[in-house]
């Protein structure tokens, strides 16, 4: 009897142990930046040698560093709105609707989720470059933008699919019920009932799109975002502005995600507990 | 929640599908159609010709250089997946059942850790195996002598980047798959007398195989594009396929040849998918029907 509570408490420790273990794993990477971002050195090399906030002004003075931020939000702001409203929609036609073509609607609207995002710039790039030709336009912040529609309309629309999933449909028959036509019961009850769900699938579409450089990178031209900005500088040499631009970058996106998923799981756990007992 | 019949005459299901459906038609199934045209062009003077040519793939299918490296591209692959799952399921099972208390802290640690920017993430990285970074200070605090750890700008930093932007999606799909695991069939076979272990091993891993599977099969897909730790993280030594592809398009500007070598890797996946799909799929069911 003692072994086995032995071995429980091996197992236990074990799998607390795997969680600490890859939180460290993920968070080696973030931590190293930010700690590099108060070096006083040029050189990156550890320990760090003493604390300064030059290489924060190092990085507002390069000349390419704003219009790169200013792409960047342009792009995330726009394919934000888009891929939340087109996921949205989809998601309710995922979940809710039975109709002919659904499987095939299901299969294309998830498959770029399952596509590597460096092909799907190319191949993206590739009809751009063709279509370019012959309409006489040349890649940049637009295709950018409809390529990250493309590679985050799936995110979004398996994060709204969740709570659509746990809709107590019972609540918009009663609306009806009570002679609401059906724009009224949308405003009303099926959209602030799924707004965490979209919400928190709008603050993942904008992290994923202020992130992302794949597609970026194919699809860009000679249009900057940031990500590419910090992939030609660190071909050309690595500086402490890098771990600068990381730290700025982490502290608005980890306040984000912790707000869109403390909305969500709320609404969850109030869904669940308003859910009548079957 | 049961899914409410609709048919093509209701404006509702036509504004619901009908514009997602259209940006996918348009940018992404015919953009695909598209390259596999394109891959029987040929070019001259970096100018496209349009005709009906076989040459891209009789190069193609003629040069062992391009399989070497596609071969390296799915062993890598093959080794990120292993990695990824044995990380990643431990994890998942943690999260599901221990640490109920800081479940959701937890969790919005890794989605931050997901989201932010992969190029940051990457060149963090560099900051960590450098030979004078902090992996090696840590490692010669600890006794292990001066530059203990040199695999920066080798295939295991590729590797290890790899495997830390990839190994969230097997743990997400592995997580959702014990969540909704029954409990009450856990109870019954400590009932029935099993250990734990014994339970671990005959319940709940053959009942969260769906998220395995979906998980390897992701990670997968995934790693095939692999482009910026190889490029970052590997230093260039061992070319993954996404540098054959980014080659042909940007040095060689050889578009057909670009595209080729794209649908050749898109057909790996496929086939993964496809092979795994049909695995899971015949695997499942059955499972429900056996006998005890």
């Amino acid at each position: 009897m003692m072994s086995q509570r032995v071995k429980n408490a091996f197992v236990d420790t074990a799998l607390v142990g795997t969680i600490v273990l890859l939180l460290i794993f993920f968070y080696a990477p973030i931590v190293t930046l930010v700690a590099f971002s108060f070096t006083s050195s040029r050189v990156l090399t550890f320990p760090i040698e003493g604390f300064s906030l030059e290489w924060y002004g190092e990085l507002i003075a390069k000349p390419d560093f704003f219009p790169a931020v200013i792409n960047s939000a342009i792009v995330a702001a726009v394919s934000t709105v888009i891929a939340t409203v087109l996921g949205t929609a989809g998601a309710i036609a995922w979940i809710r609707y039975y109709f002919r073509f659904r499987t095939l609607f299901r299969i294309v609207t998830f498959a770029p989720l399952l596509f590597p995002q460096l092909l799907l710039g190319v191949v993206m790039l590739l009809w751009f470059s063709v279509l370019g030709n012959w309409l006489n336009f040349s890649a940049g912040l637009a295709t950018v933008i409809i390529g990250h529609v493309v590679y985050i309309t799936p995110f979004a629309l398996v994060i709204v699919a969740v709570q659509v999933y746990g809709f107590d449909e019972t609540l918009e028959d009663a609306a009806r019920d009570a002679g609401a036509n059906r724009w009224e019961v949308f405003r009303e009850i099926t959209f602030p009932l799924l707004w965490p769900g979209i919400f928190s699938a709008g603050i993942f579409a904008f992290l994923l799109s202020w992130g992302n450089f794949y597609v970026s990178y194919s699809l860009s031209g000679t249009d900057r975002t940031l990500p590419i900005f910090v992939y030609s500088g660190i071909a050309v040499g690595s500086s402490p502005i890098y771990p600068a631009l990381a730290t700025l970058n982490f502290i608005p996106a980890l306040i984000l995600v912790g707000l869109a998923e403390f909305m969500r799981r709320r609404a969850l756990r109030r869904q669940n507990a308003a859910q009548p007992l079957s | 929640m049961k899914s409410q019949r609709k048919t093509w005459n209701d404006p509702v299901l036509v504004a619901a599908v009908m514009p997602l459906a259209l940006v996918m038609l348009v940018f992404f199934l015919i953009p695909l159609a598209m390259t596999v045209v394109l891959t029987f062009q040929t070019t001259q003077y970096y100018r496209l010709n349009w005709t009906w040519d076989l040459k891209i793939w009789t190069e193609i299918f003629s040069k062992p250089h391009y399989w070497t490296i596609m071969l390296r591209t799915v062993g890598m692959a093959l080794i990120c997946v292993a990695i990824s799952v044995v990380i990643a399921y431990p994890a998942a099972y943690a999260l599901t059942t221990r640490l109920k208390t800081y479940n959701t802290q937890i969790q919005i640690l890794i989605i931050f850790a997901f989201l932010t920017d992969a190029v940051l993430k990457t060149f963090g990285w560099i900051l960590v195996l450098d030979r004078n970074g902090v992996a090696n200070w840590l490692l010669s605090y600890l006794g292990f002598g001066p530059e203990a750890l040199d695999i920066l700008f080798t295939p295991t930093g590729t590797m290890i980047g790899m495997v830390y932007n990839l190994a969230v999606y097997p743990m997400f799909t592995i997580y959702l798959s014990l969540a909704r695991l029954d409990r009450d069939l856990i109870l019954a076979s400590y009932d029935a007398g099993a250990s734990r272990i014994r339970t671990f091993f005959e319940v709940t891993l053959p009942l969260s195989k769906p998220g395995l599977y979906s998980g390897a099969v992701l990670v997968f897909v995934l790693s095939l594009g692999a482009f910026l730790e190889p490029k970052v993280l590997g230093g260039g030594t061992s070319p993954l396929a996404s540098e054959l592809i980014r080659q042909s398009f940007e040095t060689r500007v050889n578009w057909p040849l670009g595209a080729a070598l794209t649908i050749v890797l898109i057909a790996i996946g496929a086939l993964t998918l496809a092979l795994a799909a049909g695995f899971v799929f015949r695997r499942t069911p059955s499972r429900r029907g056996e006998p005890a």
